[in-house]
């Protein structure tokens, strides 16, 4: 079941709570259609396209510089939508782990997986950048000396954060299943 | 905290921990005791190498490591305008309602106080050292003073001499001015239970063992006393370029066995290095106030000192014995201080400093300044150009100019990231404290689950 549960004007956070004999917590960070952007990007490609045309027109010829001009639109473009992400996930399997997922515009997925004995805590972080401070939800790992960060691009307000910070609070340090010693 | 407001302070300095000196220290602490006034304290400074970031320290301190990179004398770079995005930011999600700046060599304090306001917060400016007024480097540091303070709600100095220095480089009429001395810490530094015995007789120096420092004071003097008295000693703690000098005069005096070395000298160890001494030896050329001195009293040291700067306003006649900066007047003082010295009490003489110097008290004097700063009328741009103006023919229009841009640019900023859309932080209250007003999803977020 998808509920929106939260939004402002640059994200919306979704919950999908599927129970039954596999039950997934899913919480989405959704980065609100950038339309600015996109129409800078689109408007950008559209200049480079006229000028090679109007370029060709003056030279009298359908010569590389078309060919070059439109093949770097298409590449801009394409570059463009390769690389914008579309929504951020994490996934909590219970009693396995958390799964975290990137959707880009492209459709392409990237998904890395953390097995629930290797998180010691997941945290609400604030990190300071020369220029601003955020939020983040990073997660504590055994083993690794950085912070793995549940939503690697989106930087969502806090409120945003909480909910799916304290779903991992609750399913991977209370409910978490105690490993037999034997098995460590 | 009886009728005082709860105040919300932003400590800027380029001068905090892992540093260790006297301004850091006087940040730490004071800043330790306004907590404990129940204010809330938020420190800014830049990056040290990987510490970058949110770090909390003792009490709940949060400070914040903004990473600029230092470039000269662990000073950020000074960009005009370039931190008026980060110390909007901070200003607004911790909602601070006055900007503390420590130290005049500090370029990030400068920038902070400049653009919190233009910003209209209220900003005090605490001065820790004292500033020539001949060479280029004095006037230069002098004229970015003035434009500093042109527009300070508050000022407050380390001792009367500090406040004169002030007050004549910057311009500012006096009566903006405050002498809240530094403290000292008595808990920690305490007198040893015995006192050194034994016919021998041990002088102590501590410090950064540089030019100003007097440390070529030190190589005139040492193979004097050594010479007149067989049976006194010096134990030297500290590093820096003028070492090499005093290893040089140790060996040209054969003096290996009664001049001992120890190089720098953790804060932590200070008290372990000054308990072993009778007498402790500064032989500053500059200081606006010395809290090394104040630290050897409440071990119970005599002290023996330049008269230079604000150091005859720290300890009472019977505690110091004082010498002009040239190195006969110090051997004579060392003299005086050798034999006045079976009359000090070391105890006796820590009970006095604890009286005299305390920090709580510090933070007290310092809450003073605060609620006057905020009691000072808010001022229009167009009111406040009018005192820059009155820096210089030329260097008041080009302060004109800097605040005009400074503002245009926190207009722009407005609209493009406006104060709404800026979190505001809830305040960390420590599990011992009774007031837990902070919001629930936060606090119940990040505690220990598995530990209720």
């Amino acid at each position: 079941m998808t509920k929106i549960q939260l939004a402002n004007l640059q994200y919306l956070y979704k919950r999908d709570d599927w129970e039954g004999p596999h039950p997934l917590d899913t919480h989405h960070i959704v980065i609100q259609w950038n339309s600015a952007r996109i129409f800078l990007v689109h408007l950008f490609a559209l200049l480079l396209f006229i000028n090679a045309i109007y370029l060709c027109l003056l030279n009298g010829t359908l010569g590389t510089i078309f060919l070059l001009s439109m093949l770097s639109s298409a590449c801009l473009v394409k570059s463009y939508y390769g690389t914008l992400i579309e929504k951020e996930s994490v996934v909590i399997i219970p009693s396995l782990g958390v799964q975290l997922k990137a959707h880009y515009w492209s459709g392409r997925v990237v998904r890395s997986f953390i097995p629930i004995d290797k998180i010691l805590k997941p945290v609400l972080n604030e990190n300071v950048t020369p220029f601003t401070c955020y939020w983040s939800l990073v997660l504590l790992v055994c083993g690794k000396k950085e912070l793995i960060l549940a939503f690697k691009v989106v930087k969502p307000p806090v409120k945003l954060l909480v909910p799916s910070g304290r779903h991992c609070v609750v399913l991977l340090i209370v409910e978490k299943p105690q490993i037999p010693a034997e098995d460590k | 905290m009886g009728d005082s407001k709860r105040h919300r302070i932003l400590m800027v300095s380029d001068f905090f921990y892992p540093n260790f000196g006297g301004v850091e220290n006087h940040i730490y602490l004071l800043s330790q005791c306004l907590l404990k006034l129940g204010h809330k304290v938020v420190v800014m400074t830049h990056a040290y190498g990987n510490r970058s970031g949110v770090r909390y320290m003792t009490g709940g301190l949060k400070v914040y490591y903004v990473p600029w990179k230092p470039f000269l004398l662990q000073n950020t770079l000074p960009t005009f305008y370039g931190t008026l995005p980060i110390i909007r930011t901070i200003l607004i999600r911790e909602q601070i309602s006055l900007v503390h700046g420590h130290q005049a060599f500090s370029t990030l304090c400068h920038e902070a106080l400049m653009h919190a306001r233009t910003m209209g917060y209220k900003v005090v400016f605490t001065d820790h050292s004292l500033y020539g007024f001949a060479d280029v480097g004095s006037i230069h540091m002098n004229k970015v003073l003035q434009f500093t303070l042109a527009d300070v709600s508050q000022a407050i100095c380390v001792s009367h001499t500090s406040k004169e220095n002030t007050v004549l480089r910057s311009g500012l009429p006096p009566e903006k001015v405050y002498v809240i001395p530094n403290a000292v810490d008595t808990a920690m530094f305490k007198p040893a239970a015995e006192r050194p015995s034994g016919n021998e007789i041990t002088i102590v120096v501590i410090s950064r063992l540089v030019y100003r420092k007097g440390a070529d004071l030190l190589v005139e003097v040492i193979p004097e006393v050594c010479r007149m008295y067989p049976n006194v000693r010096f134990i030297v703690g500290g590093d820096g370029p003028k070492r090499v000098r005093l290893e040089e005069m140790r060996e040209k005096h054969s003096l290996q066995d009664r001049v001992e070395m120890l190089g720098a000298v953790p804060h932590a160890q200070v008290r372990s290095v000054l308990i072993s001494g009778h007498i402790f030896l500064n032989s500053s050329l500059t200081e606006a106030f010395c809290i090394a001195i104040l630290e050897a009293a409440s071990c119970g040291l005599l002290t023996v000192s330049t008269r230079v700067g604000g150091v005859p306003e720290v300890l009472p006649d019977d505690m110091i014995v004082l010498a002009e900066p040239d190195p006969t007047d110090m051997v004579q003082a060392i003299k005086k201080a050798i034999s006045i010295l079976p009359m000090i009490d070391p105890q006796d003489m820590h009970n006095r400093m604890k009286k005299l110097y305390d920090w709580h008290d510090v933070a007290k004097r310092t809450e003073i300044v605060y609620d006057r700063a905020l009691k000072c009328s808010n001022q229009s741009l167009l009111e406040r150009l009018s005192r820059y103006l009155a820096c210089g023919a030329w260097a008041g229009k080009l302060f004109c100019l800097v605040m005009i841009i400074d503002f245009l640019l926190w207009r722009l900023l407005q609209l493009w990231k406006p104060a709404e859309d800026i979190e505001v932080v809830p305040d960390i209250v420590l599990s011992l404290d009774e007031d837990r007003g902070m919001s629930q999803d936060f606090q119940a977020f990040n505690e220990d689950h598995s530990l209720r």
